[in-house]
């Protein structure tokens, strides 16, 4: 016997070991939280995923340099863009420095098919004159050492009128030649290549930041401060994970301690712990085998639904009587334990219907995991108990505590107030009922968002809500479209309905422009007989401008630019980022900073005649949200009917059904109208905690129902109960602390429900009162 | 005249040219009319402009230049701003136009009288000649901004500067007349002429 018992545990601990090795061998977890999102439906919503995480607003970091002089804090930005251009993760850097090697020389001679200047202007004898008149006064002025040597080949400073289209539409203060915010600190736009809300993926680029900072020679006194979207995904996941994990902490020890407490055998507090570990180890396993990638909350949530399990090895502990063997105990409560096993995994099943790849690795993982639990509780678990236990049906508290619930006054009304309770509580409940906003949850210090407006103020960077969408049927048609919507735009700007609108025709205008711009460029013999008539009269030494007229003779022939070639230079990724490809049409997207009048804007929309969108990403986000929440709904609604069914079939009888769904449904409710009437509003992780009590609270509801005609049987439940509602209510009320309202809003849930699931059991069992 | 100056001795000669410098001084805002000739390998003939050169206070200069056309640049705080008659302002970065801010660095000082200022940012050498007259040559100290501005040279007598001198590693070279010789600058001005004007008169 005691050799098969340690033969059994070398067998289960090695395939336990190997089943880790082979997990840790091929998770791959995804932090990015679209994976967990609902699959999008409308265009917007579609819009809205690819613009949460890809889209150039939400994967714009806002840098500031600050705490030395205005003069150390400008070099310090230049070094560090410097640095940062050279790293791959960036995707463009800008400091306010105008650098004409942006415009890599392959591209200079494209300044002419680029600049706007041959829309209205002749490149002829009068305008040349006009413009060598002003080279001369630069010449004599402070700029002349700037532009001497940009002269020869650009007379007409095409070079200087593009940097000054393509700089930010409302740039901040230059100060020493970089950007200065009014509290002297340097400013920088970083553009990652990583989604902006993948906080693992930040996190790097954030960290490469900061690393390459601090390998500055002249950094120390001086530090960057990093603001956008990405650092606030970074900052709420660190900041969720951290309390998460020192609640956890706690909780793990309280959780140990009254498991010793109420067993008293380390044998047996250790091997209980068997099935869980299987069960998260297959759980994941089956993720493994099923998903390319686990998502990480999909994780988070797995395992705090799998507490449920936890019940499985207490109630085997618990039901122990003296003399008789474990396997005798699991035996008798196998009936029992399988109804709650099977009925668990029909409401954790209910996730796997809702279509959203996320609550689907749920359900994979959760289901697998308490079918391990159970199975390995019933087949494995008592095989290695030790044989003499303590019964703790005589305890004298346990028996104390059995009388006294069982004196509990139990009028049949009781049911019906709560139930009357709980409907005035839901229809008096002021405010909202639904909390759609996502970002909520997981609210940033006021500090952080106070200093990100500071910041976007300063560098007029785009507004990460609004984006002006255009719809085409090629590139070509976005860009002309947006060409089109300049002076519309423009008019807006003016009447300060916006600050500023950056449309994609600004950085790389159509092939249409481009065309009648190279039409418009005079032949070499043209141009040189248009520049020597200009210079009549003019000190320039002849031949000076050769470079000019070989640029403009080059920019005559050149292939248009298309937006994949410029896309493949520093400058031109702006571009790309602003024109994608959607079901057979293209997209492009306008960037907006300061909204001032968002009817304004949906007027302009609205002419366009549908081509043109203004989507709410905002708007979006929460309409997929409650998209996602009546998926939920949905399926909890098949859940409850399937779980109906399962019970009357299980018990054989729907009145004993219906006392055990009763006090689980009524429960479920009041958890609800309370967290209703103290003011919350309800969001997705408040369903999903709802789901787990529930689970809790049925296994409560069909254990205090069976009716063994057995009083130490009964206090043996009532211990198994306790145990359970008394580690659950360690655990979750923990969370309930939190600060973080997403942990809260879980941790309140689960322990309310806890609460009323074993308050309204122990009212609603029918027979105690024959006990 | 310059061989006076290899003789002297060069302790004696820092403490003459501090000496000198603090006798310069003014108190700010301190304005003086002047003509500026450039002469530029790109140009088969000089530049000229003139107009009055002010000191703020502080960082801060102001050039007006009245003739031929009508700006106003200030100087100041690490940046440039550039104000022309029917046009937008203009505004970069001194970073990009090392010449100014050397032309900055040497007109405060001197301006402020500030002896130290201007030895931090050039190497300064006096020279006399027997009469009133007297020559600054400052070399840039800073290696990179010496690549684009290889010396100054001002010429004064008394505590009255004549004239200033920026010779460009490029080979250009910008000579300005100031106060009453401001009015000297003739119709079609040669470096050679204006060299001898500066350093005689």
């Amino acid at each position: 016997m005691r050799r098969g018992r340690l033969t059994l545990l070398v067998l289960w601990l090695a395939t336990l070991a190997v089943l880790g090795l082979f997990v840790t061998r091929h998770l791959t977890v995804s932090t990015d939280l679209r994976s967990f999102m609902p699959a999008p439906t409308t265009p917007d919503q579609r819009l809205l995923m690819e613009q949460v995480g890809e889209g150039p607003g939400s994967r714009l970091l806002l840098l500031a340099i600050s705490g030395k002089s205005d003069e150390q804090a400008a070099a310090l930005s230049q070094q560090l863009a410097a640095a940062l251009r050279k790293d791959e993760r960036y995707a463009q850097v800008l400091n306010g420095s105008f650098d004409i090697g942006a415009l890599d020389d392959a591209l200079l001679p494209y300044r002419y098919l680029l600049s706007p200047t041959l829309d209205h202007q002749a490149l002829d004898a009068a305008y040349l004159r006009d413009e060598l008149e002003q080279r001369l006064d630069d010449l004599s002025s402070p700029a002349a050492s700037m532009l001497k040597g940009l002269l020869p080949r650009d007379p007409t400073l095409e070079v200087l009128k593009l940097a000054e289209r393509w700089s930010p539409p409302k740039s901040p203060e230059i100060v020493q030649g970089v950007w200065f915010s009014p509290q002297h600190e340097a400013l920088l736009l970083v553009l990652t290549h990583a989604a902006g809300f993948d906080p693992d993926a930040q996190a790097q680029a954030i960290d490469g930041i900061q690393r390459d900072f601090d390998a500055l020679p002249a950094h120390a006194g001086a530090s960057v401060v990093v603001s956008g979207p990405g650092y606030f995904s970074v900052v709420a996941n660190t900041q969720t994970r951290g309390q998460a994990e020192w609640i956890g902490r706690i909780s793990t020890v309280g959780f140990i301690v009254l498991l010793l407490l109420a067993y008293r055998s380390i044998g047996s507090l250790l091997f209980s712990a068997l099935p869980i570990a299987s069960a998260a180890l297959a759980g994941i396993g089956a993720l493994v085998l099923l998903f390319p990638q686990v998502h990480g909350i999909t994780l988070a949530f797995g395992f705090t639904l799998l507490g449920v399990a936890q019940e499985y090895p207490i109630r085997v502990l618990s039901h122990r009587r003296a003399g008789e063997s474990a396997v005798q105990s699991v035996r008798d409560l196998w009936p029992l334990l399988l109804t709650a096993i099977a009925s668990a995994c029909i409401a954790y099943a209910a996730f796997f219907a809702s279509g959203v790849s996320g609550l689907q690795q749920l359900a994979v993982f959760t289901v697998t995991g308490l079918l391990v639990a159970g199975f390995s509780t019933r087949y494995l678990l008592p095989y290695l108990l030790p044989d003499r236990v303590r019964d703790v049906a005589n305890m004298g508290w346990l028996i104390r505590a059995r009388r006294f619930v069982d004196r509990l006054p139990r009028p049949r009304w009781i049911p019906l107030l709560v139930a009357v309770a709980t409907v005035l509580m839901l229809v008096f409940a002021q405010g909202p009922f639904w909390q759609n906003d996502l970002s909520a949850l997981t609210p940033l210090p006021r500090d952080l968002l106070l200093r990100d407006a500071r910041l976007r103020e300063a560098l007029g960077a785009p507004d990460v809500r609004y984006l002006l969408v255009l719809q085409a049927p090629d590139e070509q048609g976005v860009l002309a479209l947006s060409e089109k919507l300049e002076p519309a735009v423009d008019a807006l700007v003016a009447r300060h309905a916006v600050d500023a609108v950056e449309l994609p025709s600004r950085y790389l205008p159509s092939e249409a422009v481009q065309r009648a711009r190279q039409q418009a460029l005079p032949d070499r013999a043209a141009l040189t007989r248009a520049l020597a008539e200009a210079e009549q009269g003019m000190p320039f030494q002849s031949g000076l401008f050769s470079p000019f007229l070989d640029d403009v003779e080059k920019a005559r022939s050149l292939p248009l630019l298309t937006p994949q070639q410029f896309g493949s230079s520093p400058l031109g990724q702006r571009v790309s980022a602003m024109l994608m490809q959607r079901d057979g049409h293209w997209l492009g997207l306008g960037t907006l900073s300061g909204v001032h009048d968002v009817d304004a804007l949906q007027a302009l929309a609205r002419d366009s005649g549908g081509d043109v969108r203004l989507l709410d990403l905002k708007g979006a986000a929460e309409s997929l949200v409650v998209d996602y929440r009546a998926r939920i709904l949905h399926a909890l609604l098949g859940a409850t009917a399937l779980l109906v069914i399962a019970i009357v079939v299980a018990l054989r009888s729907v009145r004993r059904a219906w006392h055990v769904l009763a006090p689980m449904t009524l429960a479920t409710f009041l958890v609800l109208a309370v967290e209703r009437v103290s003011g919350v509003e309800i969001s997705l992780f408040h369903l999903v905690a709802l789901i787990l009590a529930a689970g809790l609270g049925l296994h409560y509801a069909l254990f205090f129902e069976r009716d063994t005609g057995d009083a130490a049987e009964q206090r043996r439940t009532l211990h198994a109960t306790l145990v359970c509602v008394l580690s659950a209510l360690l655990v979750f009320g923990m969370l309930a602390w939190s600060t973080i309202p997403v942990l809260r809003a879980i941790g309140l849930t689960v322990g309310l429900g806890v609460a009323f699931h074993f308050c309204l059991s122990i009212l609603m069992a029918p027979h105690a009162r024959q006990d | 005249m310059l061989s006076l100056c290899a003789n002297a001795s060069a302790p004696e000669d820092a403490a003459t040219a501090r000496a000198l410098v603090a006798s310069l001084g003014r108190p700010a805002p301190a304005r003086t009319p002047f003509a500026e000739a450039r002469f530029m390998k790109m140009l088969d003939k000089p530049l000229v402009v003139s107009g009055q050169l002010a000191w703020l206070g502080g960082d801060k200069l102001e050039r007006t230049v009245e003739h031929p056309t009508r700006e106003v640049s200030t100087i100041g705080d690490g940046e440039v701003t550039q104000q022309r008659e029917g046009r937008s302002s203009r505004s970069f970065s001194l970073k990009r136009a090392p010449q100014l801010q050397l032309l900055l660095d040497s007109f405060v000082a001197l301006l402020g009288g500030d002896a130290s200022r201007l030895e931090q940012a050039f190497t300064v050498q006096h020279s006399a000649d027997g009469a009133d007259h007297w020559t600054l040559t400052l070399t840039p100290r800073d290696a990179k901004l010496a690549q684009t501005v290889s010396r100054i040279d001002i010429d004064g007598s008394g505590n009255e500067p004549h004239c200033m001198r920026m010779q460009e590693a490029d080979g250009d070279v910008a000579i300005d007349l100031l106060g009453a010789y401001a009015a000297k600058m003739p119709a079609t001005p040669t470096r050679d002429a204006l060299a001898a004007l500066c350093q005689g008169g």
